[in-house]
């Protein structure tokens, strides 16, 4: 080891404080991005792997009820290459010991070969399916946990207006299920309240009255075909018009691959800004540091180039120490990135369920990572050394000439000017001479403010998505579906139920929307002219009454179909006559969950031609009575369907809270650590260049507090400007998350509430504070008999 | 790169018309402007004069730590004003010892370090160790110039420019941040160099006082040479007083 290798050494443990500062925003910028990036890549290999082995779908048809026989035409056409087809039912099953009637999605599968099928499942506890009984069912995993339930207990379906009881013989997760919501309209899994149920394939049909029938059709396409997708399933749907295609569902539009894919893309976005802001403010605070480091040691770099150091390997030398900082950074990062990772997959675990995450490393991701992370620390470096070597060394011996002087423009309006204190005048001076150290303090502000602003925004907006959807539009209390459409006499069934205060019909009517070259198959939604149980709001907030005639939809819906208020579109219904109709779009208003379409009841029945039936019955409740109700609920033989609405409110608030706190906690914590280390660096930089000064104020008698209230002041300058500067940046933050996360599943508010702005500003002054707390430390440490003698 | 034989050994160094003139902003500063010095090997020479009378640029261009703005500065048969960067590193590295008015040591390495920072320079210098116990410092080695008082520093610095066995001391205002007694030691230190070793000194100072511990003194004005005239009879350096 040489003795400029000792020398290094001494430096980096002698300036550790201020290099750890730096360290910690490089670990945080590379941190960030290894770890978003590897949980990314993560999820994209263990969905792939899952799709693969258990045969994920390509399509789903849902039709009221047509013939095995009418299948073959379908199979036989150009681009099928499995086709399958099951019955799926929603139904209401009930637990022992349980009040409350539960959700569930019964479907159909083989006995024996069910991890072989299209949408295989695959078998997390018991043994599957006996081949002498039939009552036997294999639930999802997550409501098996959910409810304690075990192999060999029982539960109660009501199929088919009778009661069955069947007994759990395994619990299991499948590929169509990775994310467990019922379809488009549920924001997060709600495994207490819905669970799917996989019951043999020929005692479903049998008790269904589905014998040689099916109600949906799976299938997976040649490879190859994947680019004729829409016209092979525009073939299906004309060739099982007659049997009433309710919904064809293409891979995409598929509710837990559309919710997984979203989260994949959304996180390759966050994998690229987050880390993007995190290492730019690094590469800021490294540059000012590695200058400035540079700078202090121009006395040194002179007398090694005058006793004979060439250039080069003064260079390397001081290269050498962004590169210690740069690997160590990196290092760091990797750690901190590995562990992001896998904490990350932890938390997806719990909503996305896999039977295995093929983690991985990835060396290429290190790699980078630490590539980056030494790139950012040498270039730093090298400008801040290459800013001294270009000097002489006899211009490099000696010290730097004083910072340019002279008067900043707040000193021409003296009376403002005298009404400060001079400790006021040196912060000014100071924030406005060292303009690229200021504007670099106040851009990592901006940066960090901004990011915690849209952490925290992102939450409220949730909160905010949940009060409008669950308080503002829907108000009843409980919904039923039922099994078989039913006229307006349901209804009056409905009001009998004990506990109902009042009860309105929803009369969905499945039917394609066309306008130009866009189309939909959507279920417009009637509603009844009094209806009090669903507002819709427009986007100023007013409720909309629904028209005599014509369509209310949804903003994105209005957006997909390229329709503006009062344009007309096709109406074409998918069952019945089937023949076109042209309707006005009456009301546009905004939703954040799904998509929907309303009409007045009459009108619909009006263009359909035929007087409606009831598909489901909403309900107001009070509180008191709700047991009574479910209690009344299980004995209904036509009920299949169930909704609670504080459950949706509640599965979607509690899961924020557990998950976004802890996310947004990371995310604080990043951006609190660079507005931290931006601060102290800075203030650490300060109190270097101005030892003399310092123990000078010291002598005189000022108290280390008082000293440190003039670096107060600039980290406040700094701090306000950043503050002032972070309103549009988190403005325009919020508006690229909101416009990332615009699908159709669901959509993010954009509202920001005082509070949200008055959290972030404390929680950004209270890291500055932090830093401010470390300065004065390092004052009230300073030898400043050792400063005094410094030599200018 | 010529190669190093190539500086003759007991060459002369010589300026002839060398002028330094800085630019700062919109001025033009003259340090130094034509001059004329001729000085033979193993000689002591002192440069004196008022701050800003351009010693420290006089010293900085025989030393090759800057160049001229015009005229020309020769060692032995090698003209300094024409190297380039490289070729004054190597002359700088092979030729010529530095001493500074503030010691310039590094900080964080030890006297003997400092020491080495210098030895690792050259093909076949002084023992570390032994360029200490030259100066008198052996028993110091191992302290940082912190823990170091500052006759103790600028001895250690001495040592440093001695260990490469260089043909050329040239010393800034060595006693400048000295007392007296400091002082002197360092002085002394020089002579004996110069005597035992004929080592080519050249000591600038602004102090008249040590003027006369050499054997020439050269007394600057003003950027220009106003005095050379040969000391017959040096002062020993334990005698200085002011």
């Amino acid at each position: 080891m040489t003795v400029l290798h000792r020398k290094l050494i001494r430096d980096l443990l002698g300036s550790i404080g201020m290099l750890l500062s730096v360290v910690i925003i490089i670990a945080i910028g590379t941190g960030s991005f290894i770890g978003m990036a590897s949980a990314q890549r993560i999820l994209e290999a263990s969905r792939a792997a899952y799709y693969r082995e258990y045969r994920f779908a390509d399509f789903w048809v849902d039709v009221k009820k047509a013939p095995i026989s009418a299948l073959d035409r379908i199979a036989r056409l150009s681009g099928v290459a499995v086709l399958d087809n099951r019955v799926v039912f929603d139904v209401i099953l009930n637990l022992e010991g349980q009040v409350r009637p539960l959700a569930g999605r019964l479907i159909s599968t083989p006995a024996g070969r069910f991890d072989r099928t299209l949408n295989g499942i695959h078998l997390v506890r018991g043994s599957g399916f006996s081949d002498d009984r039939n009552e036997e069912v294999i639930l999802s995993e997550a409501f098996a946990r959910a409810h304690h339930l075990r192999i060999g207990d029982r539960i109660e379906l009501i199929l088919n207006r009778k009661r069955e009881s069947f007994t759990i013989v395994g619990t299991a997760i499948s590929p169509e299920y990775v994310y467990m919501v019922r379809g488009p309209g549920d924001l997060i899994p709600d495994p207490v309240h819905f669970g799917v149920l996989y019951v043999k394939d020929s005692y479903a049909r049998e008790v269904l009255d589905f014998k040689d029938a099916c109600n949906q059709i799976v299938g997976s396409l040649a490879p190859g075909a994947r680019g004729d997708m829409d016209v092979l399933l525009g073939r299906i749907d004309r060739a099982l018009s007659s049997y009433g295609v309710l919904e064809i569902t293409p891979r995409q539009r598929q509710a837990s691959h559309r919710f997984l894919s979203d989260e994949i893309t959304g996180l390759a976005v966050t994998a690229t800004i987050m880390p993007a802001i995190f290492l730019g403010v690094a590469a800021l605070v490294l540059n000012i540091l590695m200058i400035r480091m540079a700078q202090r040691q121009r006395t040194t770099i002179g007398t090694l180039k005058a006793l004979g150091y060439s250039d080069r390997s003064v260079m390397v030398h001081f290269l050498s120490f962004g590169l210690v900082v740069g690997i160590v950074g990196g290092l760091a990062g990797a750690a901190l990135g590995t562990l992001l990772a896998y904490v990350m997959i932890e938390m997806y675990a719990e909503f996305f369920q896999f039977p295995r995450f093929v983690f991985r490393a990835y060396p290429d991701l290190l790699l980078i990572g630490m590539a980056i992370s030494v790139a950012f620390a040498v270039a730093g470096t090298a400008r801040g050394v290459w800013e001294v070597l270009k000097l002489r060394p006899a211009e490099a011996m000696r010290e730097k000439p004083p910072e340019r002087g002279g008067a900043i423009f707040l000193e021409r309006f003296p009376r403002l000017w005298h009404v400060m204190g001079f400790r006021t005048h040196i912060a000014l001076r100071t924030v406005f001479r060292n303009r690229t150290r200021t504007l670099t303090a106040v851009i990592a502000t901006a940066l960090s403010t901004a990011i915690i602003f849209m952490s925290m925004a992102t939450y409220d907006a949730f909160l905010y998505l949940v009060d409008y959807q669950f308080d503002k539009v829907a108000h009843s209390d409980v919904d039923i579906g039922l099994r078989d459409e039913k006229s307006v006499l349901a209804l009056f069934e409905s009001r009998a139920l004990p506990g109902v205060d009042y009860a309105e019909p929803l009369l969905g009517l499945r039917c394609d929307l066309r306008h130009g070259r866009n189309a939909r198959r959507m279920t417009i939604i009637g509603l009844s002219s009094r209806h009090r149980l669903i507002t819709p709001l427009r986007a100023d907030g007013k409720p909309v009454q629904i028209p005599g005639e014509g369509l209310v939809l949804s903003r994105k819906l209005a957006e997909l179909l390229g329709v503006r208020l009062g344009d007309s579109l096709e109406l074409t219904p998918v069952r019945g006559r089937r023949e076109t109709s042209r309707v006005r779009v009456a009301s546009i208003v905004e939703t954040f969950l799904g998509m929907d379409c309303y009409a007045d009841v009459r009108y619909l029945s009006r263009i359909v031609g035929e007087s409606l039936a009831v598909n489901s019955v909403q309900l107001a409740v009070s509180a008191p009575q709700v047991p009574v109700l479910y209690e009344a609920i299980k004995e209904l033989p036509n009920a299949q369907g169930l909704s609670v609405r504080t459950d949706a409110k509640d599965i979607i608030e509690t899961t924020l809270v557990e998950t976004s706190l802890f996310s947004i906690g990371v995310m604080v914590l990043f951006a609190g650590m660079i507005a931290f280390g931006s601060t102290v660096n800075n203030a650490l930089i300060e109190i270097g260049d101005r030892i003399r000064e310092i123990s000078t104020l010291r002598v005189l008698g000022y108290r280390p507090g008082q000293i440190a209230g003039i670096l107060f002041r600039e980290s406040m300058l700094t701090f306000m400007a950043g503050l002032a500067l972070a309103c549009p940046l988190g403005y325009g933050m919020l508006h690229l998350i909101a416009a990332a996360y615009d699908s159709e599943l669901y959509r993010m508010p954009v509202v920001i509430r005082p509070i949200v702005v008055l959290y972030t500003f404390v929680l950004v002054a209270l890291f500055v504070l932090l830093a401010q707390w470390i300065v004065l430390l390092q004052i009230r440490k300073l030898d400043w008999l050792q400063g005094m003698k410094v030599k200018e | 790169m010529p190669p190093m034989t190539a500086f003759n050994t007991a060459a002369v160094l010589r300026l002839e018309r060398a002028t330094r003139i800085f630019r700062m902003g919109e001025i033009d500063v003259p340090a130094l402007v034509e001059a004329d010095l001729t000085i033979a090997a193993g000689e002591f020479l002192t440069v004196v004069g008022p701050s800003g009378s351009g010693k420290s640029t006089l010293l900085n261009l025989v030393g090759g730590s800057d160049r001229p703005t015009s005229g020309r500065i020769w060692h032995g048969d090698c003209d300094l004003s024409s190297l380039s960067d490289n070729d004054l590193t190597e002359y700088r590295r092979a030729i010529v010892g530095f001493i500074f008015q503030f010691y310039n040591l590094v900080p964080t390495l030890t006297a003997l370090e400092n020491v080495q920072v210098a030895t690792e320079l050259v093909d076949n210098p002084l023992d570390p160790g032994e360029a200490l116990d030259v100066v008198g410092l052996a028993d110091r080695a191992g302290h940082f110039p912190a823990q170091l008082s500052g006759g103790e520093q600028q001895r250690a610095a001495i040592a440093r420019a001695l260990a490469k066995r260089p043909q050329l001391l040239l010393a800034d205002e060595p006693t400048g941040a000295l007392d007296l007694p400091a002082a002197r030691k360092v002085l002394a230190t020089l002579q004996r160099l110069n005597r035992s070793q004929q080592l080519t000194v050249i000591l600038i100072t602004h102090n008249p006082a040590i003027a006369n511990v050499a054997g020439r003194v050269v007394r600057l004005a003003s950027g220009r040479i106003v005095e050379s005239r040969v000391n017959d009879n040096p002062i020993a350096a334990e005698t200085v007083a002011w």
